[in-house]
């Protein structure tokens, strides 16, 4: 039975466009929640509508996904909650590919804090506004982005306390 | 420097000239429960300040389950929460079979729950017997709750092989069938198991020193616990009935008749409490799997040698011991996930211990953390 | 009573007396020590299901004299901020004071040090100069922790030592004496736990408080501040703390149980021999310890303003009301049977007090049943 989806509600694309109409996205089904694909000038229209719309109420930021798509630069996935009405959404947001910024959540989740700093520090992605941008999980001089396909599995050495220029990789 | 609020008041228009002090807590320090650090800034016994730095644990869960196979990476995601290895496993192997489209047999579903509710028993006497400690009842707590994780640990031995990280679970099903004298013996522990958790009520619950702690300490109204990304019984002690095995319920839990037991206001007794509570529920459920579990096989049949996932993603969240623990896995064809991430209950409870620490005091801030129920293994992946 | 063998002094010099007296009561404290480390680990082993140190020597006996070795050729350990005297004098300006009390404490009829006429006053006043060595060992350590120790075991000795002080005067106010051979010498067909049981609560509250002992234990908190004053300590100078607590933790358990237990007088009197009289002290003081490791197992620690404001606004105004009562019946001459009756009745309300401020607390029957239950609708 569980290959069957958990809530899979397909209507929750449909909804969301009626409750949102002047923002712009794609629906898409993953194997468990409709993801939304929007394009990051829409993207804090789409995530302050759908928090704060009455028959939508997102208000649990679950998660947050940075993703290296290779040549197709950063994504950011936002999986999203609604305790009123039990639904639950993905947001699937591509980043500038020069830049890799993002504008932050922080102001409409606090929960958004750590996870943004996660991402920001595994992935590289730049969260505008950020009112913590340190690292997190990593040292905090140190200036990797291990979860990019380009860095290397193996063969990675962190150098510390070296003078003559920021820890990096050595490959 | 007074301890009294109301003098520290007064004492902020004198003249005096006092000056904050930075306590470094951690990351070898009993209360930190693992490699946690935190700055504490304290003016006298009040803590104004708080800077939690985690990342001690980092061995790169994320990247290394990109790098190997489905089947593979199943021991290292046992390691997030090692206290309760068979809820992780459990997360995991759901959510690749759900990506690749298995069919797990239903004894095996079964067997799954049993595991998975035993291990949240686990955890749930970690937290009861660490917590009792962090309020300072010099290990007592500690013992009574090593005793029944012994048992558990037994059984868990007896079926899987392995105490801690036993890799049960197999993506379709699970290793092998349960022993023959199961039943009895899980019946066993679980007396023990209600029996030990008598015992923690009576050594902590009706304890006035225990209760004038925990308290009416920071309590958390529902809409500042989901703001900060609560859930699990950090959620529910709010009063929030939240709970991913009803509310969006997954294996066999449907079929299973438990109630979800929440706090009031969310202070640190109530986050005790609904942990205690729970394990009475994680029981039930129990004794309805071992009347309910029917013959059968306990691993999927066909399942190929590689298993290859061509395209798809998805977020699979499940009930974890600490909150929701949820697995994010894209697929891009191969034997390798090409991205996995995970959603650790832990790490976002302990995103807001600065705004419940600060204002109470040094012994508070200690039993605060603790009944964050934090599991270093899952904050830092 | 010149057929004691210690009534009398020792080669007729008074000094060499004192001495030979000291020496023995401090080998008996040291040997004493040794077995209360031994002693608690086995009782609070037994509170917690396990069987404590089994493996030295027969039961474990040996235990305490291997810690004792362990610790003595243990690296002594000096923090480089500390400050040198300071932090190398505080254990013993800690450990001083302990063993001084000893020449007060009344052992049995004649066997003490020196029976003092004023011996409770001088128990009080030197068991006071330990906190001294505690203010040191924190401030002198260098370290934040060792810090909020040394403060907090200040605040709270301090504080603790008005209850106890009022509570023992009460005592004495009935005993008509401070002298505590003769306090003892006094409870001859009753102990003055009967006849002033308050005063033996307050007593016992404040004696857990002044010892740092559960659920008082809060300038030493291993899961707050790990171990609190004497955290850089290590080796010999550690193990002088720990002889200083185990040691004041038998004086005071002798002490209590001269003036509220009878000592060595209740219930046999002077028909048995000194030896016996040692046995019944020890025995005696051995209660008072389990207790206090049976709190120590039991119950969790306080916060340091509850613990002040139980002292301030709990503990300080019943020992004063006791003080008035037992002055009130003196000064009229009313009957004992009487002050003891009112005396109970005061430590009945004083701990039903805090017995009804338990039981307002949420029931702990029905665990499941007294929090509300929801239930969530399956999607």
């Amino acid at each position: 039975m569980s290959a069957e989806p958990i809530i899979g509600e397909p209507e929750i694309a449909a909804l969301v466009r009626e409750r949102l109409p002047d923002i712009p996205f794609e629906a898409s089904e993953t194997k468990t929640y409709a993801d939304l694909r929007v394009a990051p000038e829409h993207f804090l229209a789409l995530v302050t509508g759908l928090r704060d719309d009455a028959e939508l109420s997102f208000d649990l930021l679950r998660n947050i996904v940075a993703l290296d798509m290779e040549e197709a630069g950063l994504e950011a996935k936002y999986q999203l909650y609604s305790f009123p009405h039990g639904h639950a959404v993905q947001i699937t947001v591509a980043a500038p590919i020069p830049s890799c910024e993002l504008p932050t959540l922080t102001g409409l989740y606090p929960a958004a804090n750590w996870h943004e700093r996660e991402a920001a520090e595994m992935a590289g992605l730049v969260f505008t506004g950020h009112p913590d941008p340190r690292n997190l999980l990593l040292e905090e001089d140190l200036r990797i982005h291990p979860l990019r396909k380009a860095h290397p599995l193996q063969k990675a050495e962190i150098l510390q306390g070296i003078e003559d220029g920021p820890p990096g990789v050595e490959v | 420097m007074s301890i009294w609020p109301e003098e520290r008041v007064a004492t902020a228009d004198s003249d005096l000239d006092t000056v904050d002090m930075t306590v470094n807590v951690g990351p070898q320090h009993p209360a930190t429960h693992g490699v946690f650090r935190m700055v504490l800034t304290v003016d006298g016994e009040l803590v104004v300040g708080c800077e939690p730095y985690i990342g001690y644990l980092h061995r790169g869960l994320e990247k290394l389950s990109e790098n190997a196979d489905y089947r593979q990476a199943m021991g290292w995601w046992d390691r997030t929460d090692y206290l309760a290895g068979m809820c992780c496993e459990g997360a995991y192997t759901m959510a690749v079979e759900r990506l690749a489209g298995i069919e797990v047999p239903e004894r095996a579903e079964y067997i799954r729950v049993i595991m998975m509710e035993l291990s949240r028993i686990n955890s749930h006497f970690m937290f009861l017997g660490a917590f009792g400690a962090d309020v300072g009842s010099f290990g007592t707590s500690f013992v009574y709750a090593w005793r029944e994780r012994e048992r558990i640990y037994d059984l868990f031995e007896e079926v899987a092989g392995d105490r801690m990280f036993p890799t049960y679970f197999r993506i379709g099903g699970v290793t092998m069938d349960l022993p023959d004298n199961f039943e009895s013996r899980c019946r066993w522990v679980l007396g023990s198991i209600k029996q030990g958790l008598e015992d923690f009520d009576g050594l902590l619950t009706g304890n006035e020193v225990f209760v004038e702690r925990c308290k009416d300490l920071t309590p958390v109204t529902p809409e500042q616990a989901i703001a900060w990304g609560f859930t699990g019984p950090m959620l529910r002690a709010t009063g929030v009935p939240w709970d991913i095995r009803k509310a969006e319920p997954y294996s066999v839990y449907p079929k299973i008749d438990f109630e979800i037991p929440v706090g009031l206001q969310g202070d640190v007794f109530d986050r005790f409490h609904v942990r205690l509570a729970e394990c009475y529920q994680s029981v039930r459920i129990i004794e309805q799997c071992l009347e309910q579990m029917p013959e059968g096989r306990v691993l999927a049949p066909k399942l190929p040698k590689t298993l290859r996932i061509n395209e798809g993603e998805l977020y699979m969240p499940t009930e974890g011991t600490k909150g929701e623990y949820g697995v994010y896995l894209m697929a891009r064809g191969g034997t390798n996930p090409y991205r996995a991430k995970l959603r650790s209950p832990s790490f976002c409870n302990l995103s807001a211990l600065r705004e419940l620490v600060v204002g109470s005091y040094v012994a508070d801030a200690i039993i605060i953390l603790g009944s964050l129920d934090i599991v270093l293994g899952e904050v830092d992946k | 009573m010149s057929d004691l063998p210690f009534g009398e002094v020792f080669f007729g010099l008074s000094w060499l007396d004192a001495i030979i007296r000291i020496v023995i009561v401090v080998l008996v404290m040291t040997l004493v020590v040794v077995y209360l480390t031994y002693g608690e680990r086995k009782v609070v082993a037994r509170f917690q299901m396990r069987l404590g140190p089994t493996r030295t020597g027969p039961i474990g006996l040996l235990q305490g004299f291997a810690d004792a070795i362990k610790l003595l050729i243990k690296e002594d350990i000096r923090p480089r901020n500390a400050d040198r005297w300071v932090f190398e004098f505080a254990p013993y300006l800690t450990f001083i004071p302990v063993f001084l009390v000893l020449v007060a404490l009344p052992f049995a009829r004649d066997w003490g040090v020196r029976n003092l006429a004023l011996g409770m006053f001088f128990v009080f006043a030197v068991l006071g100069l330990n906190i001294v060595g505690v203010l040191m060992a924190g401030l002198g350590s260098g370290n934040k922790y060792a810090l909020l120790g040394g403060v907090r075991a200040a605040a709270q000795m301090i504080s603790y030592e008005i209850p106890l002080v009022v509570a023992l005067l009460a005592v004495a106010m009935v005993a008509g004496t401070l002298d505590l051979n003769a306090i003892v010498a006094m409870q001859d067909t009753r102990p003055f736990i009967l006849i002033q049981p308050l005063a033996f609560v307050i007593f016992f509250t404040a004696m857990l408080s002044e010892l740092h002992r559960a659920p008082f234990d809060i300038p030493v908190a291993e899961s707050e501040i790990v171990g609190g004053y004497f955290v850089e300590y290590s080796g010999i100078r550690w193990s002088m703390f720990q002889l200083a607590e185990y040691a004041s933790l038998w004086a005071f358990s002798i002490f209590g149980s001269a003036i509220f237990l009878g000592g060595w007088q209740f219930p046999f009197g002077d028909d048995w021999g000194w030896g016996w009289q040692l046995v019944l002290t020890l025995i005696k003081s051995l209660i008072m310890i389990v207790l206090i490791f049976w709190v120590r197992a039991t119950l969790p620690r306080l916060r340091m303003d509850q613990l002040m404001s139980f002292c301030w606004k709990a503990l300080i105004e019943v020992s004063f009301a006791l003080l008035l009562i037992n002055g009130l019946f003196l000064y009229y001459d009313w009957p004992e049977p009487i002050l003891a009756a009112v005396n109970w009745v005061g430590a009945i309300l004083f701990l039903g007090g805090i017995y009804l401020r338990a039981a307002r607390k949420p029931s702990t029957k029905n665990l499941v049943g007294s929090y509300k239950h929801a239930e969530v609708p399956n999607p």
